[in-house]
């Protein structure tokens, strides 16, 4: 077993401090597909340095809601705030959008570029591409896939970020990445392209490039599902760790032992909706909806 | 050694052959015709007159330069074509429609005498401290480089679609900007799939500067042209024209296999980034001596 450091978030200079209490704040956001409705009023709140962990059958919705948390999917209404600021969208005076009439949102069903979704007299317009860019900084994303950069050493992989986007002095940034190495149990594979390396080391990488950035929240879109079962485990070590530390983390994951062992919260999504949330002994031992039981009973 | 590497040796044998067989026969022909003046031949390739000098640099340069107006003008007319903003998606498609769906000829003629005889623009001399570029030159090379960009969209375009999404994706979650993602991190994994079809472009183009004699350009072809037309030695001068034409897109094939190795960074699980050549090219393998590599 690989050896994770106990203070992985050193290597980055300590816990990154969010501004707000409430770090991530979701309000009625809802998103279709073409015609299909994927996501439905769903609400979420998540406190600083809390873990939530997002479980549900798939196609629930859990990864396209924390892909709209950084932008990544358009959103047809409602809000999304991280850290405070809208994510990827400034209000606008509705002149010339649709109405509100009678204080009702009015939902603009198909996802037209351009035209954002009007909410109680005020519409949504996608923000500059510019300003999306400066708020994913503070968001750091792991994806099922890795997507780490084939063309990049491990290290290239961590310090490109920094010293592109957050204009971080070269030297600086190759000191931080090899603490990051260091600490997620890498330090051997600093010059190892992505392809030469097993998937729970890519994943592993992939967590350091996205901590290298100091984001105030970490999103994680089912990180171990595209590993082996002997794989899976290295990565949970570094999730532990990292929620053990103070970060704050939304996840999407299968990993019902995780989820028990590491949340703050769970949330139980399914069909598109919040079906139940609450602390995993609730959710997991007394769950009080029909559909959580359903879905409880086929996977433990 | 398995059956296919053997059988690649002997078709190269079998190559290495022909060639003999051909240059004893034109040395054969040679002796025995009093209508073929060999020294013509060898002057051109080892007694180059200055005028044949300035055709040979003036292909190399034309080449290199409209090619590279070309790579720049076909990366940005891609990524206009895959652009949000529509009319970027119309203008890129219209230009790619026109001038790959025109002859360069009729290009060539429509800019370089059509746009001063109807009065709209005069191509100008340009003149960098002691370098003169002539306006036959300097149009040659933009309307080269204008038509090459419509044909490298298309190359651009399917590198840029053969990245994977997720790349993207993981760039933009970092906070990169469209510009960052595509100049570090799409176009560079891109590269590795333009590079090959643009190795083809480069070796048309180093022929395609030939063309340029419509506009009384003094290339290669242009100088070697007026040689024959003096001395009659055509066989023999244009022989000497085609050796030197080899030589270029030869050399051009040994340098597209190490750019290629370059790019190929990251892509070998086996060792560390660009190992070896994985597809050394024809040039590279018909001239080199090592075997070819089994794989």
């Amino acid at each position: 077993m690989t050896a994770i450091a106990h203070d992985l978030l050193d290597a980055i200079g300590g816990v990154p401090r969010p501004d707000t209490d409430v770090v991530v704040d979701a309000r009625d956001v809802n998103k279709w597909f073409g015609r299909l409705h994927v996501l439905k009023d769903v609400c979420l709140q998540v406190k600083r340095q809390e873990t939530v962990v997002i479980i549900g059958p798939s196609g629930s919705g859990k990864t396209t809601f924390i892909r709209c948390v950084n932008h990544l999917e358009k959103i047809q209404s409602g809000r999304i705030f991280v850290n405070g600021h809208l994510i990827g969208y400034r209000e606008a005076e509705a002149s010339g959008g649709l109405p509100a009439v009678g204080g009702l949102p009015i939902v603009n069903r198909l996802p037209v570029v351009g035209r954002g979704a009007a909410v109680g007299g005020k519409r949504l317009v996608e923000d500059k591409e510019k300003n999306i860019a400066r708020q994913r900084q503070e968001i750091g994303m792991v994806f099922q896939r890795f997507n780490l950069f084939p063309h990049m050493t491990a290290l290239e992989n961590i310090i490109e970020a920094p010293i592109h986007v957050r204009g971080m002095d070269h030297d600086e940034a190759m000191t931080m990445g090899r603490a990051l190495l260091e600490r997620v149990g890498l330090a051997a594979k600093e010059k190892v392209f992505p392809n030469q390396l097993s998937g729970g080391q890519q994943q592993r990488i992939a967590i350091a490039r996205a901590l290298a950035m100091k984001p105030a929240l970490m999103l994680f879109d089912e990180p171990t599902s595209a590993l082996d079962p002997e794989m899976i485990g290295e990565v949970l070590e570094v999730m532990k760790e990292l929620a053990r530390e103070g970060m704050t983390m939304i996840v999407v994951s299968h990993e019902m032992g995780f989820a028990r062992e590491v949340a703050n919260r769970v949330v139980m999504m399914d069909d598109g909706v919040v079906v139940e949330e609450g602390t995993p002994d609730q959710v997991f031992s007394a769950p009080t909806q029909d559909r959580t039981k359903a879905f409880l009973s086929k996977i433990l | 050694m398995t059956a296919s590497t053997l059988s690649r040796f002997g078709t190269r044998r079998a190559a290495l052959a022909g060639c003999l067989v051909l240059i004893a026969m034109s040395v054969a022909g040679c002796t025995s015709n009093a209508n073929i003046r060999p020294q013509f031949f060898w002057d051109s390739l080892f007694h180059p007159s200055p005028a044949l000098v300035n055709g040979i640099g003036l292909t190399l340069v034309i080449s290199v330069v409209a090619q590279a107006i070309g790579v720049v003008l076909g990366v940005f007319a891609a990524i206009a074509k895959m652009a949000k903003f529509s009319p970027f998606r119309y203008i890129s498609s219209l230009y790619v429609w026109l001038f790959r769906g025109t002859p360069l000829l009729v290009q060539l003629m429509f800019f370089y005498y059509g746009f001063p005889t109807a009065g709209i623009f005069k191509w100008p001399a340009i003149v960098f401290g002691p370098v003169n570029i002539l306006p036959a030159v300097f149009a040659g090379i933009i309307i080269l480089g204008i038509n090459e960009g419509a044909y490298m969209a298309e190359i651009v375009r399917a590198g840029i679609l053969s990245v994977d999404p997720g790349q993207t994706e993981a760039s933009k979650s970092l906070g990169m900007t469209y510009g960052q993602t595509m100049r570090r991190i799409v176009l560079p994994q891109a590269a590795r799939v333009i590079i090959p079809p643009l190795g083809n472009e480069f070796n048309n183009m180093l022929k395609t500067t030939s063309l340029l004699t419509v506009i009384s350009v003094f290339e290669l072809y242009n100088t070697t042209s007026v040689a024959a037309g003096h001395s009659y030695a055509t066989l023999e001068l244009f022989a000497g024209a085609a050796v030197w034409y080899l030589l270029m897109t030869t050399t051009w094939g040994f340098v597209q296999a190490r750019i290629e190795r370059r790019f190929s960074r990251g892509t070998s699980t086996l060792s560390g980034g660009g190992a070896g050549p994985r597809n050394p090219g024809f040039a590279a393998r018909f001239m080199s001596l090592r075997a070819p590599i089994e794989q």
